[in-house]
């Protein structure tokens, strides 16, 4: 049987981490579009304004900023010939592909040991250290060695924007697993549920509001990464095309790529922001 | 009720769930080329670069996967550490064009790679340019100036030589790493005096406001040769030596096209290298493009069984980095000899056409 | 003879850390036995000892004309000035946005946008436009750290309980010492919260900023060091990288601590 005083000892300490611990912990849902809609659509007319209006008038060498025009034309051209034999769609596809294959590979392994290591102290004790040190590790830093390990293909570009992902999603389970409220617990035991009935009905959804931020901070880093990882041995991808544009000093072709990742970008947390709040609907609510 | 029943529960969920994404991770490993028991290989993984030489030709008109008998899938390389990064990793069955630098470097660390040809001896095709308003006339006037190369390259090495031959320091003179393209945003911006570098960066920066300064001659005589390389796995090549022969083949009629007619192959490199025809063809003539058969003499790679100068070459350079800090030892000169095999080149030689 | 009962007390006292020392143990071992027992090149996985001499080797001649002390201090700088401009102004943009509904929908799609674009990305932009001195690289950094602090700083206006505004207000507080005494305090732990994630994220991307032109910061020296495969000099700059991040992570919760101790309550 569980010592009770132990597990309340831990819940209690785990509750202190958590309100203390970052990242992982802005349990309110991030607020989304709010005020007069037409002052939004202003901000963002007035930064083409300004793109327009410093091109116009030249006052920055045409070779440093294309007009928006240029940009325009050439994007029209990409759509229809593609980036150096490569279509948009394609390198769009290569690039979500590496960040949702690394993402979803760390949810699926981060998640059932974070969850692990918050229930039991043993766990936690064998493997936080190791999931505490890779957090602050920047990912472009150890990507030569992943190269090296893993060969130039998508694997290790992949193992990249995993071991990014990873600790994030472990360490959102674990304190998830803490914000249990033990009275929940000891009640539903009372009522003479099983271990795992425990663990499905009260434990799990306690944690999942945390996961999911966890998730959503995870998945954030991961598309960051995925273009820092075009950067060495890429042969596709939106941070390829990139890359491969400031070579031949394509500064129309990088802004294309900077507006189509920022667009994907937005997406991905809007998209991930509404399945949070489908499914988590608990969330806040004691 | 237990605690060890759910103990085990969640411990056999958390393993299933470790060993599903397991398989799914390996499963996501690109396969190996397995090397299939013949003559043939079915892929062969190519590191290239992009950039206005006869290799483009061979590239273009498909006569590498010709007489190579295989597929060539090719991997567009930023610098010669990609290479030697990817061969490290096993990523590439050949290197072509990688500069002396790197392959000097990767013999030094044991990388799993043979030098069997050259693409050229780079001579005055990499060399220094020099802002005409920062008034350098001699190397003494570099002090204090900002020169740019790409790190790691064979017109790093030259420069860092330039640099011990007239006895300037890097406290006196500030040497930055940038890439070519960055080299050129920063010339226009008036950020550095100088660089280092090769076409077409080098032709955009004169173009500009640059002038040459040659240290070419002086340099290549104290010993500071560079040269692009190309090299094969040596599990590559022991499995398909045919390919690699074919290979070299591919290449020595690219560099015959080059020398009878000149303008068909630079329109030819032009359209690889997405530049204009005439762009193409002074870049190329800058290059001395050593043909297959004076590669196999004594003072270049030397014939199978009787090495040639370059070892030498290889081990200087080899040399110079260590005292570089970039690797730590430099084997001895036998080592860069064995690493040099040139019985491929010997029957693409004879072959001709 | 009196080894072993203290080595047991030890072993008692220890606990749960127990777990900890074992596992860290464990990873020693196979580490150890990987390498020096050849089954992996040294390329690939540096043995502890080649790991050793290696930093020696760094901390002793530096790395390329520079010593590994200024290589460090000149990351933390970058990153410092970076995080510090940014959560400034992100703490204060954020702060009118929570404030004001109108503030909020003018700035909100370009924080949006911002934060999630990849910073690599807008880099090479930078290179062109600023040169390549330190302005393009802490511009990316401050670009980086603001929507960060800019949406905690929001969210911590948002979350303060309108009872309390409400309270003061009636008591006769003017605005600006409803935001000084209510607002303010109370946003401070997401502000913190904010701040310590933005601290992360630059960290992060302080890498990315060093592949610009310099010779310098340890960021740089892992890129350059990886070019020749000098997996050794890789290796003690990735960890010295990661204890860096975790010390500055430390320092930010202990001045959250001081700062903000009344975090938590409402």
């Amino acid at each position: 049987m569980l010592d009770s005083d132990a597990v309340k000892g831990w819940l209690v300490w785990g509750r202190r981490q958590v309100r203390r611990s970052a990242s992982a912990l802005r349990d309110r849902a991030e607020t989304g579009l709010h005020g007069p809609h037409w002052l939004s659509v202003l901000s963002v007319v007035l930064v083409f304004f300004a793109w327009w209006f410093v091109h116009a008038f030249a006052l920055v060498p045409e070779v440093l900023l294309p007009g928006p025009g240029e940009v325009g034309a050439t994007f029209i051209d990409i759509l229809r010939n593609g980036y150096r034999e490569t279509t948009l769609w394609q390198n769009s596809a290569a690039t979500l592909w590496r960040c949702g294959a690394g993402f979803l590979l760390a949810c699926l392994t981060g998640v059932p040991l974070g969850l692990a290591m918050g229930y039991r102290p043993r766990v936690r004790a064998a493997c936080d250290y190791i999931v505490q040190f890779m957090r602050p590790l920047p990912p472009l830093s150890y990507l030569i060695l992943l190269i090296l390990w893993l060969g130039t293909g998508d694997a290790s570009k992949i193992a990249l924007l995993y071991l990014t992902a990873f600790p994030i999603v472990a360490s959102s389970a674990m304190a998830g697993v803490w914000t249990t409220k033990l009275e929940r617990i000891q009640a539903a035991r009372a009522l003479g549920a099983s271990e795992t009935q425990v663990f499905r009905y009260v434990v799990f959804p306690s944690a999942l509001p945390l996961i999911f931020t966890g998730g959503r901070i995870a998945l954030a880093a991961a598309f960051s990464t995925v273009v820092a990882a075009e950067l060495m041995a890429a042969t596709d991808g939106l941070g390829w095309m990139v890359f491969s544009a400031s070579r031949f000093l394509r500064n129309d072709v990088i802004i294309i790529g900077i507006i189509v990742l920022g667009i994907l970008g937005m997406v991905l947390s809007r998209l991930v922001l509404v399945l949070d709040s489908r499914i988590v609907h608990w969330r806040g609510v004691e | 009720m237990s605690q060890d029943q759910f103990g085990v529960l969640d411990r056999r969920i958390f393993l299933k769930t470790a060993l599903v994404s397991g398989a799914a991770l390996t499963a996501g490993l690109p396969a190996r080329s397995l090397l299939a028991a013949g003559k043939a290989p079915d892929t062969i993984r190519v590191g290239f670069f992009l950039e206005t030489k006869p290799t483009m030709i061979a590239k273009g008109e498909g006569w590498f996967d010709k007489f190579a008998g295989g597929k060539c899938a090719w991997s567009e390389a930023g610098s010669g550490a990609e290479i030697n990064t990817a061969m490290a990793a096993k990523s590439l069955d050949i290197g072509l064009a990688i500069g002396s630098s790197p392959t000097a470097a990767g013999i030094s660390q044991k990388l799993p790679y043979q030098l069997v040809g050259m693409v050229d001896n780079i001579g005055p095709a990499e060399d220094m340019i020099v802002r005409k308003a920062a008034n350098i006339k001699k190397p003494a006037d570099f002090k204090g100036k900002k020169v740019a190369t790409p790190f790691g390259s064979t017109s790093h090495f030259r420069l860092l030589g330039f640099l011990k031959v007239n006895n300037l320091t890097e406290k006196d003179v500030t040497v930055l790493d940038l890439r070519p393209d960055a080299e050129v945003a920063a010339w226009t911006r008036g950020d550095i005096d100088a660089a280092y570098v090769w076409s077409p960066a080098k032709a955009k920066m004169l173009a500009a406001g640059g002038e040459s300064f040659p240290t070419y001659k002086e340099l290549d005589a104290k010993g500071y040769v560079i040269a692009d390389l190309i090299v094969a796995a040596t599990a590559f090549s022991t499995a398909y030596p045919d390919a690699v022969t074919g290979f070299l083949r591919a290449y020595g009629n690219a560099l015959e096209m080059w020398k009878t007619k000149p303008a068909d192959a630079a329109a030819i490199v032009a359209k690889q290298a997405g530049v204009t025809p005439d762009v193409a063809r002074h870049d190329m003539e800058e290059y001395d493009f050593v043909t297959l058969d004076h590669q196999l003499s004594g003072d270049w790679l030397g014939s199978p069984g009787k090495a040639g100068k370059f070892a030498e070459v290889l081990k200087r350079t080899a040399d110079f980095l260590v005292v570089q800090k970039s690797i730590k030892a430099a084997p001895d000169l036998g080592s860069f000899q064995k690493a040099i095999n040139t019985t491929f080149l010997a029957q693409a030689a004879k072959a001709k056409t | 003879m009196s080894a072993i009962p203290a080595l047991g007390s030890l072993w008692r006292a220890l606990g749960e850390r127990r777990v900890t020392a074992v596992s860290v143990l464990v990873v020693m071992l196979a580490w150890v036995g990987a390498t020096e027992g050849g089954l992996v090149d040294d390329l690939f996985l540096p043995s502890p000892s080649s790991l050793w001499d290696g930093f020696l080797d760094l901390v002793e001649n530096g790395y390329k004309s520079r010593t590994i002390w200024e290589h460090a201090g000149l990351s933390l700088e970058r990153v410092l000035s970076g995080f510090v401009t940014g959560a400034l102004v992100g703490t204060f943009l954020g702060l009118a946005m929570g404030y004001n509904r109108k503030v909020e929908a003018f700035f909100s799609p370009l924080i949006e946008f911002l934060r999630p674009l990849p910073q690599l990305a807008y880099l090479v932009l930078l290179i062109v436009w600023f040169g390549i001195d330190e302005t393009p690289q802490i511009i990316l950094l401050f670009l980086t750290a603001l929507p960060v602090s800019a949406i905690a700083a929001m969210d911590g206006v948002k979350g303060v309980s309108v009872l309390r505004m409400q309270a003061a207000r009636s008591m006769g507080a003017s605005e600006w010492q409803v935001f000084r005494y209510v607002v303010f305090p109370s946003a401070l732990h997401e502000i913190f919260t904010g701040a310590r994630l933005a601290v992360g994220v630059v960290y992060a991307t302080l890498i990315a900023a060093e592949i610009i032109a310099g010779s310098t910061g340890l960021g740089w020296m892992i890129l350059d060091a990886g070019r020749f495969l000098r997996s050794d000099y890789v290796f003690v700059g990735i960890l010295a990288i990661g204890i860096m991040g975790l010390l500055l992570d430390r320092l930010l919760l202990a001045i959250e601590h001081r700062v903000v101790h009344w975090a938590g309550r409402d």
